[in-house]
Order: structure tokens, then C-alpha cells, then sequence
């Protein structure tokens, strides 16, 4: 198979929000970068809340401190070695990249001294530290009485059972289901975010439920207040409503992740980064403890990426970064790199009850306390390809992905050129 | 305590039971059905859903091959749409002995059961994932059963015909007045309300159970030697034909297309305990292997699911070796008048599903002569409720009503093109509560996502019906993932890893049910 | 004894890009971005046309799913699928052997040949523009053929550039035979110029060649015919082989050496000779084509891996422009990024607006045909808005249909982005429309 050879500074593995934050900080550092990546990333699945942590083991009120605990017992965490300085460092960053982007006067509030406890499509309350705008009048301790409503033809928000949860959660909170005109039976929350963006839709929508809202009720909506212009639809329904809206994540697609991609993309692209979609990382060459080259599946041949740095972030079991085959063997896909927190021998894979922790979650790529992989020096490890975490249990994936991405980044920039280092 | 009166009481609802309960319907009784758990969800519905033609046992035991044989082609009469009519194949691979083939159509000529010898290449062009390395290639009729739909045809048939259907109603106690069984005592395990049901005659057709019912009922050596066999689910049709290795039946030799997965199968292993579901490392890793010498890549591909079904193999008197596969697979019907002197009590046990049609009429006939009255058996040529028109069921079916209704229907379940209104209709209908009971009857959250997409939509929809809680339906949801978990749990490795770790994210990272209320 | 590639090859190959579903995990992200379900309930999807019905298909049973032939064949969900699913090829199968079942309509069989179509209307150029844009005839050809009355029809240029060639090599003094100009010993490019540039834009043909001259190759011109991309989008596989192998054969006689690559600036057809053909029409063995698919690149995918090596000329002077640059699903497809966005971004002065939608709805011939025409539109408007709300007074973009769509939904004239590099190194003297 002939190949190409491109030469960078970076290249970064993998389009979550791990590798755009590694990919973008170190393109605003002056480093030549390319992301290549399989497909589209984790953003469109996930809420786009950056929890930081919700639960160690209890609900965590303050990740702050309670991130400061978990660091001192549990050093092989991700969060250990990232340090919780650099994770404050890279949420303040990306609360100020995101104003900075396509979306106009779009923002993530919070901090890290408290987590908003936001109800999800099922009725539970979930802990974030920093969450879009379009979500913060969902958090718990203001909602007094809210009126959930969804749609018939969305299969994937059902507003009765998560007013039924909030009820007894000690929420006031009642449904509505709208009939819309959509043309058709089903339509995702894309589909009818896409609806939202259209300001006349977005009137007739506001007329036909006021009229079947209380006074003093808040609205809680399954999360598809537009695309294009978040902002504007949330201030706008907000006031065609007369009252306090928020939007509920849902079932993938996420609308608020796709928002989110969009904003680091384009942070990439303004950068000047190389965005390679479609491109499926399928070998790399090797010069003792450094991998020199890495291959991408490109139409009709193979190309080959060189830099004096990579960014593996190409996530754990979920996305298919780490996968584990059929003779029960474990491998990092892209690069073959060694694992650590594997069940032991006799060990249990996975346990009988399906929402306990399951031992093979914490599996990751085995780093250094610099994220360096082992056996790979100039290989940095970011996002859900960490060991040690258990992101959903714990409530912690996308500040894992934000704060290592960036962390990440630090390194690498920091021994490109003493001038390309990142403060 | 409630008290229901009777023609015919049924225990045990499997293929067999459901069989005897429309036989008996069929021939103008008046019937009750019980199960303690429901219908279909012991061994019936654990098997890998294979019609067979006889010619796997068309070399080592005859008998059995013809009346595969003849059931196969009733079947694809009075249960068209059950049935898949996929063809089977024997084929010789590298590591079966070569002169089998031979031996196979002798034994098929002699049985009766249709066979054709064809060309390597066209078993090849026909089945491409095929062994390229295949000697020989015989074809049979064989072909697939869906058995829920069997066994619900029936079940819908008996209550047609103004029988009564108790799921959920254990035995608890068997009515006994001298020499004679009256009735059973049953127990509402969701209600915890109790019935007497008092019957003509009760027939006992609780499979690899049979023995402990037996106890029950005072009558002893009723001997049920359970045997274990587990199947592996696997995505999609590797194959559209069931292909069977052509040597002795043995593990993993067979490959079923079942809808819309090809289910491998199995093994058998001696256990005390029909209850045994246990699925041991070994035996998948075996399995899969055995899967390589059918369709390499095998291991490549996806597995969705493993499960163990309980053979009942009936053993009157003497036990013999280890391998319960020795032990015959005939079926046994005993009654008990002419065995212990205990008259209006039958016992049917043992056999195979392909013909559970045969063992209810004839289990019905014995019924029938004991209580001196003359009426005949209909159930070869009646047809189910649902195959009236004798078409054969196709797998395309469900894609093509969902292309007849592309805009307006909304879809619940992608994978298996579940509609709104059908599980709204079965919620209803059935009255369940129990997202599991409603997956047999639809398939609802049987495909590769195993209920990662559907099952949250499934859960707000049970919510809706009245009288649900939240309560009700966040329970039903948990108590699903757990029951999916259970099957993927042993198999979780490539695709449905990372299915799962998805389904993960939506269930604990989205939706948070681990936090919900309570 | 036959191996799986000996024994009907195809079947086999066929059987593994279907097996590919195992690996869809529903996750919906192929939904989100797929340019025609997002506008039209016609087309349930790739999710659902693709791995999920899949599962209830059978080779030998008849097709049940007519909506699959709403599916325009673009290949983005393949492209964004994280987990590796073949969406767009399994939905090109289906869509295959439902035209196969059903028939393939008289349309079909003639809007799928450029090659006839431009010679037919290259010597009488003025009439058939005439006649392509004479409404009574469009209405005619609607009822008749079914191809839309309002469809962008590109204009026949009335000469060749293969003819322009000849002569441009004559003048540069090449050696006859295999017809080639540019500097002697310069390192080799085969061109491949697809029928867009024969019969409809011979001048982007001619700065093609400029811009490679200019970077000091020698190009050689085969004689060459369509690679047959409408055949296979359109489900005409059987066709489409015959077609794209004869391609493959008469480009690959000229690579005479290991550095000699060949270049196209059709992106699509580039993307057809490089991944589709393999794939799609199961020709993963064909050994003409692999050879000539490894050897393959589209114009800017070259232009930037030569800069990535300090290999092109950036002698540009500026252009103070905005341009909109729209990156083509198939250049997309190509699986290397945009580089005609950053190639864009070297000209001095010029201010480049990257399009962020997916698709301008032409999706080749899907466009054109009179069922999906309204849906190809609401497809594009979004581009047609974006570039609209962009200012710029032109549209940059890989692909000639995706730019005879974009004019026509636009109303602004569109060019290949190699246009803008032409200009600015000072070559437009020479090659002009």
C-alpha cells in the first residue's frame, strides 16, 4: 500500500471534547495540528454538562473540595494527575471560549464550588458544575413548581414519568404533552431544535402552550431549544412565556453536545488546526520509545501522520479506543499501548448486578503522572482512554475530557518551543 | 380463596402444555392453563428456535427422524405464520469426517426426510459466510419456529374457545381424593392470592419439572434428568439457512437464522437442577470455537446474547452415563392410572419442540380414552389464530409494514421495529406490568441495543396506562436492564462491549437511574 | 479448491460490508448529520435504511423497503460514524437490488452517461444549451424522462479540452504518442479530467494543468472515458463495472514509473477511482484498480500535501475577495480533511469563508430526477442561506454538480477552489472560460 507522509507538530486522536481541547490549546500555542478521527465523537451523545464530580461515592454538593479528596486517596486517578488547579485553569478557560464562538452570547455557568443538580429526562437530579444557559433554570433548589412538557412525536422525552420522578423528589411538577405539527410520526430533538431556530415556529409554539401553563409554573423542555442561535430561542421563549425555562437532556442526539462540538470545532478551525474526519487511525511505526508515525485509512491508500507529539484521545470501551476481543484480550486500538487496571486473574470482568461497578470500567491507557503513555514518551493519554475513573458512576466524564485535554496540551506545547508554551 | 371448576387442568405452560391446552379446546373442553412463571419461559422459549427436519437424527435414532419429519410438515401447515421456511444444510467441514454424508442420506431415504446432495459451489454461492473448505452440502427441510408466537397463537386460540390462561400461578398443592387427582391448588405469584382449581382430569406438562410436580401429587420415580445446553445469540443472519456440521450431533454444530440473529447451538450438561441457568466461561469460549469451523470470522463477529435451556430428558427407571445426550429424546407420556393406579392424572414429558404438536395429541387421545368419550384430534389440520391464510412468515414482514406506514408509525423498539401502537395494544391486552413479559411477546428490546434506546421510551409509555405509578415503571425499567444484563454479561466482548458501555452512558450518565427517588 | 476470493468474490465481499453492521450501536450520530432525512420524512434515515434494515434483508427475497432509494448516496454517514459502520455502502446495495427488481428507468440509464450525453451536445452546442434551457422542452423531458424541468443543467462548452490539450502539447514541443506537456524530466502526472471538464468546463481542465506545469510537472493526458458514478449511484452496478474498469485500464498504461501519480480535479470521480468502485461495486481485487485507486488524488489533496512539503510555489499575488468555500460530500469522502480550505487560505488578501452544511442536495443525479428534486433543494438551502449570509459575491467547490446546483440555488457564480490559486499565480492570461 503506497503511502503519504505529513509532517505537524501535533496530532491529536480522537474528536471528543478531550482531544478539540488538546487540539485547540495547542494550535493557540503556534503548534501545526491535526486531529484525525474515526468518526464524529462522544459530544453528540452526551448532555453537555461538564460534570466535574457527582458522586464520590455519595452526591458531592462542592466538587471543589470534594475533588481535593479524591485526589488524596485515590493518586491513580485521572484527577490525581491532572492536579485540581489545572482542572479549575481549563474549566475558567473553556467558560470563556465558549462566548468566543458561533453561537452567539451562548455561556456555561457554574463553578466549582457547587454542583446544580439538574433533572434529567427521567425525573432523577443530576449534579453538574458547569452547565449551558440553556439549563440552569432546571437546577432543583429554585424549582418550585414546573410544568415538564414534551411531544407526542419526540419517543424519546416522555414528560409524565420525569414530573412523576421530580414529584417525589418533592418538586411541584406536572406534564404536558403538545401535540405539534411535525409531518411526521417521529422526529428527534435535532429535528425539532432545527424548528426552534425558526422564529415564526417558535411563536406559534409559545401560543399554543401558554395556554395550558399555570401562573408561577417554570418550563422544563426536553433539550432542543435550537442550533444555531441557543441564546436568542431560550431568551425568546422565555419571553413569549413570561417565565423561566430550561431544557432536559435526552436520549442521543444530544442537541446542547452537537452545540458543543460546534463551538470546539470551530475553536480548532480559528486556531488554525487541521480537522481529519473519517480517518481511522490503522498503524503506527515505532523509534524505540517513540511512536514516529501514525497511518490513517484515507480513500484508496493509507496516510501517514509525523509529529514529534500525539494526543491519544480516543476514548475507553464506549467509543471502541479500547476494546476487548473475543479471547477476552485488551487492546488500545490506535496504538497498541499497554493498559492498566485490568481485573486480575479469577478476577470478574463485569458482576452479576448490572448498576454496581463494573471492574472493567476503570481500564484505561497506563500514563505517568504527566499523562505520558508507558512504553511511549512522546504519547500523551486524554479523556475516557485515562485509567482509574468511572465516569458515569461518578459523574465525572467531561471534566476528565476538558481538564486532561488540557493538561495534555500544557505538556506537549511546553516542550515544542519554549516560546509555544502555554502559561 | 378463589375456586374455578374445570374440564382439563394444564400444568406447565411450554410448547407442550399450550399444545395439550388447544388440543383440548380444539376438541370442545373446557380448559385452565397454569404456569408459575409465563408462557413459554422455561425450556420452550429457551432453545434455539430450530424446526427440525429429522435429518439430524436421521443416522442415530430413526424413530425421532420421522416424526420430525411428519410434525415439520404439519407445522408448516396449521402454524405458517411461526415458521420460517429457510431450508437447512448438512455440511461436511475440514474437521468432520468425510464418509458421514454417505450415512446421512441413507439414514434421510430411509426416514422419509427429504434430502438432496448439491454442489460445494452452490452451498457457497448460496451461503457465503460458509467454511470455504466444505466438502459436502446436503439440503433438508428444515426451518425455524418462532415459539412465542407458537405458543401465543395457542394461548389466544384456548381463550378464544373460552379457556382460561393463568401465567404466574404456581402449584402449590395437588388435589388428591383417593385414587383420583381432582385439581390444584395455585398460588397468584404477583397477586399472592390463592385458586383451587378443580378438573376432570390434570396433566402434568411441566417438562424438566415433571418429577418435582409428580412428587407433589404422592406419585414417585418419575425420573427428569435435566439437561443444560447453552446458545449464543449472534446479531445478524450469518447465515439464512440452517446449517448443521454433518457428523454425529454433537456441541455447537448447529447454526440457526432466527429472525433477525443466528442463534449457535449447543451443549448438554448433567444438572440436578432444572432451575440451573448458569452459563460457565468455558463453554462460550467452546462455543464460539465450534462457531470458526462453520463461518470463519465468527469470533469477529457480534454476539448478542447468551441463555441456557433445561432439556427435560425422561429416564423411567435405570440412570445411565453422564452425557444426558445418551439418554433417548423420544417423549413419555405416562398415565398414571395404568402405571401407579392413580386415575385422571397424565404426565408429559421429555421430546423436543419440533414435535410438541404430536406429544399433545397424544397425551389428549389417552385423556380422551380414559374418559370413555369419542372425540378426535384437529390440530393437524386447524390452523393457529394468526395462520389462517397459510403464508409463511418472512423475515422481511416487519420492515415491510413499517415501509407500508413509514410517516405515520412511530417506532419504539428500532432494532426490531416494534411500533408504538403494538405495545401500547399488548400493555393493554395483557394488562403487564413487566417490561420483560412484553419483550417475548413483541421482541421489544431484543436486538443489539438490548434496550438502551427503547426500554427508557418503553418505561414512559407503561407509565402512561392507568393506574401505573412512576414507581411501577422505574422498577419495571431496572428490574429490565438487569434481565438484559444477565444474557449479555457472560458475552460482553467487541461490538456488544461497547453497545453496553454506550447503553451505560445513557442509563447512568443521562438518565441517572441509579439516583432516581425513593 | 475455492477460498472465499475465489468463490463468487463478490458475494463474499458483499457479505463482509453488511457485516459491518454489528458494529452500530444505534448511537444516532449518522442520523444527525444525514442531509436527506433531516429534510424529508421519504427517506427514514441511515440508521434505519442502513444496519437496522439490514438485519430483515435477505439476497435471494424481495426487497420491501422502496425508501432506500430516497438515500442520495452522499457517504456522510459513513464518514462521521465512529464505530465503522458501511452505512452508505449497505444502503448503495439495497438501493442496487431494489432498481435491479423493479427496473431501471429510461432516465436512469441516460442521465448516468456523461460520456454520450457530452458528445451528443459538444458539436451542437448552441442548440442543445438552447434546448436545455427552453422550458416546453424541459417540461417535455420532465413528463418523459422525469428529470426535473427546474434542475440545474450544466451549459455545453461546444469544444473539448482534451482537443485544447493536443494543442497546448504540441506547443510546449512535448514528444508525440502519449500526449504530455511540461517541463522534460519533470516527475509525472497522469491527469485524469472526468467528462465534467471534457464537455462542460474545459478551462478548469487547463488550469489544472497550468498550476501543475507551473509547479514544474510534466502532465500526460490519456485518452479516458467516465468512471461510471452515475452508473453506480443510480444502482446500475453491472454497468458501472464495465465502465470504471476501463478507466482504470486506460490510466493505468501511463503510470509508467513508481512516482508517477495521477491527479483529478472532479473530486467525486476522484473519490469513485480511489474508495466508491472498490467498495460499492465489490472490486476489491481487481488488480488495474487497486493499482490505479493507490496512485489516485484529488487536485487540492495534492496541491497541500506538496505544501505540507515545501514543495508547492506560494509566488501568489493577493486577492482581495471574499470567497465561501463549500467542501462536497464526496470530497469529504476522500477522508482527508479539507485541504482546499487551507490551500485557499495561502492566497494573500483573499478571505475565505468555510460553508458549515453538510450537503448542496445534487447528491450527482439525485437532483435532477423530477421525485426528488424539491427534496435536493431543501437539502441545499441551508448552504444556499449560509452562502448567502457569507457576502461573497462567489462560491468555491470541489465538485462540478455540487457547483451547478450551488449557481442555481444561489444565483452566484462558482468555481473550482483551484480557480482562486490560478489567479493568484498570475496564469489566468492563458486560461480563461
Amino acid at each position: 500500500m503506497r503511502s503519504s507522509e505529513l509532517h505537524f507538530d501535533a496530532v491529536v486522536i480522537g474528536t471528543g471534547v478531550a482531544g478539540l481541547v488538546a487540539a485547540t490549546r495547542l494550535a493557540q500555542s503556534g503548534a501545526r495540528v491535526a486531529v484525525v478521527a474515526k468518526g464524529v465523537g462522544s459530544t453528540h451523545l452526551a448532555p453537555a454538562t461538564i460534570d466535574v464530580l457527582g458522586y464520590a461515592p455519595d452526591r458531592v454538593d462542592a466538587p471543589g473540595p470534594a475533588l481535593e479528596q479524591l485526589i488524596a486517596a485515590r493518586p491513580d486517578h485521572p484527577y490525581a494527575l491532572i492536579g485540581a488547579d489545572i482542572v479549575a485553569d481549563a474549566l475558567s478557560w473553556f467558560a470563556e471560549l465558549v462566548p468566543s464562538g458561533p453561537l452567539p452570547g451562548y455561556v456555561y455557568g457554574g463553578s466549582l464550588d457547587h454542583n446544580q443538580l439538574l433533572p434529567t429526562a427521567l425525573g432523577a437530579l443530576r449534579p453538574s458544575a458547569l452547565v449551558p444557559e440553556t439549563m440552569a433554570n432546571g437546577e432543583a433548589s429554585g424549582l418550585k413548581r414546573v410544568c415538564i412538557v414534551g411531544t407526542p412525536a419526540l419517543r424519546d422525552f416522555h414528560p409524565a414519568l420525569c414530573a412523576a420522578n421530580l414529584s417525589r423528589a418533592g418538586i411541584d411538577a406536572r406534564s404536558v404533552s403538545l401535540e405539534l405539527k411535525l409531518e411526521r410520526a417521529d422526529m428527534n430533538t435535532l429535528g425539532i431544535a432545527r424548528r426552534f431556530d425558526d422564529e415564526k415556529w417558535r411563536r406559534q409554539f409559545c401560543a399554543e402552550l401558554s395556554m395550558k401553563l399555570r401562573a408561577d409554573e417554570a418550563v422544563g423542555l426536553p433539550a432542543m431549544l435550537g442550533l444555531l442561535d441557543p441564546h436568542e430561542v431560550l431568551a425568546d421563549v422565555e419571553h413569549r412565556l413570561g417565565r423561566r425555562v430550561f431544557e432536559i437532556p435526552t436520549l442521543p442526539p444530544s442537541v446542547p453536545g452537537i452545540r458543543l462540538y460546534e463551538i470546539l470545532r470551530s475553536a480548532l478551525r480559528a486556531a488554525g488546526g487541521r480537522l481529519v474526519i473519517g480517518a481511522e487511525v490503522v498503524s503506527s511505526t515505532r523509534e524505540g520509545e517513540r511512536v514516529a508515525s501514525v497511518a490513517t485509512r484515507a480513500a484508496g491508500r493509507d496516510l501517514a501522520y509525523v509529529a514529534p507529539w500525539y494526543v491519544l484521545a480516543s476514548g475507553g470501551f464506549a467509543s471502541g479506543g479500547i476494546e476487548l476481543d473475543s479471547h477476552w484480550a485488551t487492546h488500545d486500538r490506535a496504538l497498541g499501548l499497554p493498559l492498566r487496571g485490568l481485573p486480575a486473574d479469577g478476577e470478574e470482568r463485569f458482576v452479576a448486578t448490572y448498576l454496581d461497578e463494573q471492574p472493567m470500567a476503570r481500564v484505561g491507557v497506563a500514563v505517568d503522572a504527566e499523562l505520558r503513555a508507558e512504553g511511549a514518551e512522546n504519547v500523551l493519554v486524554a479523556g475516557a482512554a485515562l485509567p482509574g475513573a468511572v465516569p458515569w458512576r461518578e459523574g465525572s466524564g467531561e471534566g476528565i475530557a476538558l481538564a486532561s485535554g488540557y493538561r495534555a496540551a500544557q505538556v506537549a506545547a511546553g516542550q515544542l518551543s519554549p516560546t509555544a508554551a502555554i502559561a | 380463596m378463589v375456586t374455578l371448576s374445570t374440564e382439563i387442568l394444564v400444568i406447565g405452560g411450554g410448547a407442550t402444555g399450550t399444545g395439550v391446552a388447544w388440543d383440548a379446546a380444539l376438541r370442545g373442553y373446557d380448559v385452565v392453563l397454569v404456569d408459575r412463571l409465563d408462557l413459554a419461559e422455561g425450556t420452550s422459549g429457551r432453545f434455539h428456535g430450530m424446526l427440525h427436519s429429522g435429518g439430524r437424527y436421521a443416522v442415530k435414532d430413526p424413530r425421532a427422524a420421522e416424526e420430525c419429519i411428519a410434525e415439520n410438515r404439519i407445522l408448516r401447515r396449521v402454524a405458517a405464520d411461526c415458521i420460517e421456511d429457510t431450508g437447512g444444510m448438512f455440511v461436511t467441514t475440514p474437521s468432520d469426517d468425510p464418509d458421514f454424508a454417505d450415512r446421512l442420506l441413507e439414514g434421510c431415504r430411509a426416514t422419509g426426510v427429504d434430502c438432496e446432495e448439491i454442489s460445494v459451489q452452490e452451498a457457497l454461492r448460496s451461503e457465503p459466510r460458509l467454511h470455504p473448505k466444505i466438502s459436502r452440502a446436503i439440503r433438508v427441510p428444515d426451518a425455524n419456529i418462532d415459539v412465542w408466537k407458537t405458543v401465543w397463537a395457542m394461548g389466544h386460540g384456548v381463550q378464544q374457545r373460552g379457556g382460561r390462561i393463568l401465567p404466574y400461578h404456581a402449584v402449590t398443592a395437588i388435589h388428591r381424593e383417593g385414587d383420583e387427582i381432582t385439581g390444584a391448588r395455585v398460588r397468584d405469584a404477583r397477586t399472592g392470592e390463592e385458586t383451587d382449581v378443580h378438573a376432570r382430569v390434570t396433566v402434568n406438562a411441566t417438562g424438566a419439572w415433571a418429577g418435582q410436580l409428580a412428587d407433589m401429587a404422592g406419585i414417585e420415580g418419575v425420573r427428569v434428568l435435566p439437561g443444560r445446553g447453552i446458545m449464543i445469540a449472534m446479531n445478524h443472519r450469518l447465515v439464512n439457512t440452517v446449517v448443521n456440521r454433518c457428523q454425529m450431533p454433537s456441541d455447537g454444530d448447529i447454526i440457526v437464522p432466527i429472525r433477525t440473529v443466528s442463534v449457535i447451538g449447543t451443549t448438554d450438561v448433567n444438572t440436578d437442577d432444572p432451575d440451573d441457568h448458569s452459563v460457565h466461561q468455558d463453554e462460550v469460549d467452546a462455543m464460539l470455537d465450534d462457531g470458526e469451523k462453520l463461518v470463519p470470522g465468527f469470533r469477529q463477529a457480534r454476539a448478542l446474547r447468551v441463555w441456557t435451556g433445561v432439556r427435560p430428558l425422561f429416564e423411567d427407571a435405570k440412570p445411565t452415563g453422564t452425557d444426558s445426550r445418551d439418554v433417548t429424546r423420544a417423549h413419555a407420556l405416562l398415565d398414571h392410572a395404568k402405571r401407579d393406579g392413580v386415575g385422571r392424572f397424565f404426565t408429559i414429558t421429555g421430546g423436543k419442540l419440533t414435535t410438541f404438536r404430536l406429544m399433545a395429541e397424544e397425551t389428549m387421545n389417552a385423556v380422551v380414552a380414559q374418559l370413555g368419550e369419542s372425540r378426535p384430534c384437529t390440530t393437524s389440520t386447524e390452523p393457529l389464530p394468526g395462520s389462517e391464510s397459510s403464508e409463511p412468515y418472512r423475515l422481511g414482514e416487519r420492515l415491510a409494514r413499517k415501509e407500508a406506514d413509514l410517516i405515520d408509525e412511530q417506532m419504539i423498539c428500532e432494532c426490531e421495529l416494534v411500533p408504538r401502537h403494538k405495545l401500547e395494544e399488548t400493555i393493554t391486552r395483557t394488562g403487564s406490568t413487566n417490561l420483560d413479559d412484553i419483550r417475548r411477546q413483541l421482541r421489544l428490546g431484543m436486538g443489539p441495543c438490548q434496550g438502551g434506546f427503547c426500554i427508557y421510551r418503553a418505561a414512559g409509555i407503561l407509565h402512561a396506562r392507568d393506574g401505573m405509578t412512576a414507581e411501577d415503571a422505574d422498577s419495571s425499567l431496572v428490574n429490565f436492564l438487569q434481565e438484559r444484563w444477565k444474557g449479555q454479561r457472560p458475552i460482553l466482548y467487541g461490538d456488544q462491549l461497547r453497545q453496553s458501555r454506550l447503553d451505560d452512558w445513557i442509563f447512568q450518565g443521562v438518565l441517572d437511574v441509579e439516583h432516581l427517588p425513593s | 479448491m475455492s477460498g472465499p476470493a475465489e468463490n463468487g468474490s463478490d458475494l463474499f465481499v458483499a457479505e463482509l460490508l453488511r457485516g459491518s453492521l454489528d458494529h452500530c450501536v444505534k448511537c444516532t450520530i449518522c442520523e444527525t448529520a444525514c442531509p436527506v432525512s433531516n429534510v424529508t420524512p421519504l427517506f427514514p434515515g441511515p440508521k434505519y435504511a442502513g444496519p437496522q434494515s439490514e438485519r430483515y434483508r435477505i439476497a435471494d427475497e424481495p426487497s420491501v423497503d422502496a425508501s432506500v432509494d430516497y438515500c442520495s448516496g452522499c457517504g456522510i454517514c459513513s464518514m462521521v460514524c465512529p464505530q465503522g459502520v458501511k452505512i452508505a455502502e449497505i444502503n448503495a446495495q439495497a438501493r442496487n437490488k431494489l432498481k435491479r427488481q423493479k427496473g431501471f428507468p429510461l432516465r436512469d440509464r441516460i442521465i448516468t452517461r456523461p460520456t454520450w450525453l457530452g458528445r451528443a451536445g459538444t458539436p451542437t452546442a448552441p442548440i442543445a444549451n438552447f434546448t436545455l434551457r427552453f422550458k416546453p422542452f424541459r417540461i417535455l423531458g420532465e413528463k418523459v424522462l422525469g428529470v426535473h424541468r427546474d434542475a440545474p443543467a450544466p451549459k455545453f462548452a461546444g469544444r473539448r479540452f482534451s482537443r485544447w490539450f493536443r494543442k497546448h502539447a504540441a506547443e510546449q514541443g512535448a514528444n508525440g504518442g502519449a500526449v504530455a506537456a511540461g517541463p522534460a524530466k519533470a516527475r509525472k502526472i497522469v491527469y485524469f479530467h472526468g467528462c465534467g471538464t471534457e464537455y462542460y468546463e474545459p478551462w478548469e481542465g487547463q488550469k489544472v494543468v497550468e498550476i501543475l506545469e507551473h509547479n514544474g510537472f510534466e502532465v500526460v493526458v490519456p485518452k479516458q472515458d467516465c468512471c461510471g458514478l452515475p452508473l453506480q449511484s443510480s444502482g446500475l452496478f453491472d454497468q458501472g463495472r464495465k465502465v470504471v474498469l476501463r478507466l482504470a485500464h486506460a490510466l493505468r498504461e501511463h503510470v509508467t514509473d513508481d512516482d508517477t501519480i495521477i491527479v483529478g480535479n472532479a473530486t467525486s470521480c476522484t473519490l469513485m477511482l480511489k474508495r466508491e468502485a472498490r467498495e460499492i461495486l465489490s472490486l476489491e481485487d481487481d488488480p488495474d484498480l487497486k493499482f490505479v485507486s493507490e496512485r489516485t488524488y484529488d487536485i487540492c489533496e495534492l496541491l497541500l500535501e506538496l505544501h505540507d512539503r515545501g514543495e508547492l510555489k506560494t509566488d501568489f499575488s493577493p486577492i482581495n475577495e471574499r470567497v465561501a468555500y463549500h467542501a462536497p460530500c464526496q470530497q469529504q469522502g476522500h477522508w482527508v480533511g479539507k485541504p482546499a480550505l487551507e490551500l485557499l487560505a495561502l492566497v494573500p488578501g483573499l478571505e475565505v469563508r468555510e460553508m458549515n452544511s453538510r450537503c448542496c442536495g445534487i447528491a450527482g443525479t439525485y437532483g435532477l430526477k423530477v421525485e426528488k428534486y424539491d427534496i435536493s433543494m431543501s437539502v441545499g438551502r441551508d448552504l444556499f442561506d449560509q452562502v448567502a449570509a457569507s457576502g461573497a459575491p462567489q462560491v468555491a467547490c470541489d465538485s462540478e454538480t455540487c457547483r451547478w446546483q450551488i449557481s442555481h440555488g444561489t444565483k452566484l457564480p462558482s468555481v473550482h477552489p483551484i480557480d482562486y490559486l490560478h489567479r493568484a499565480y498570475g496564469l489566468s492570461r492563458n486560461g480563461s472560460s
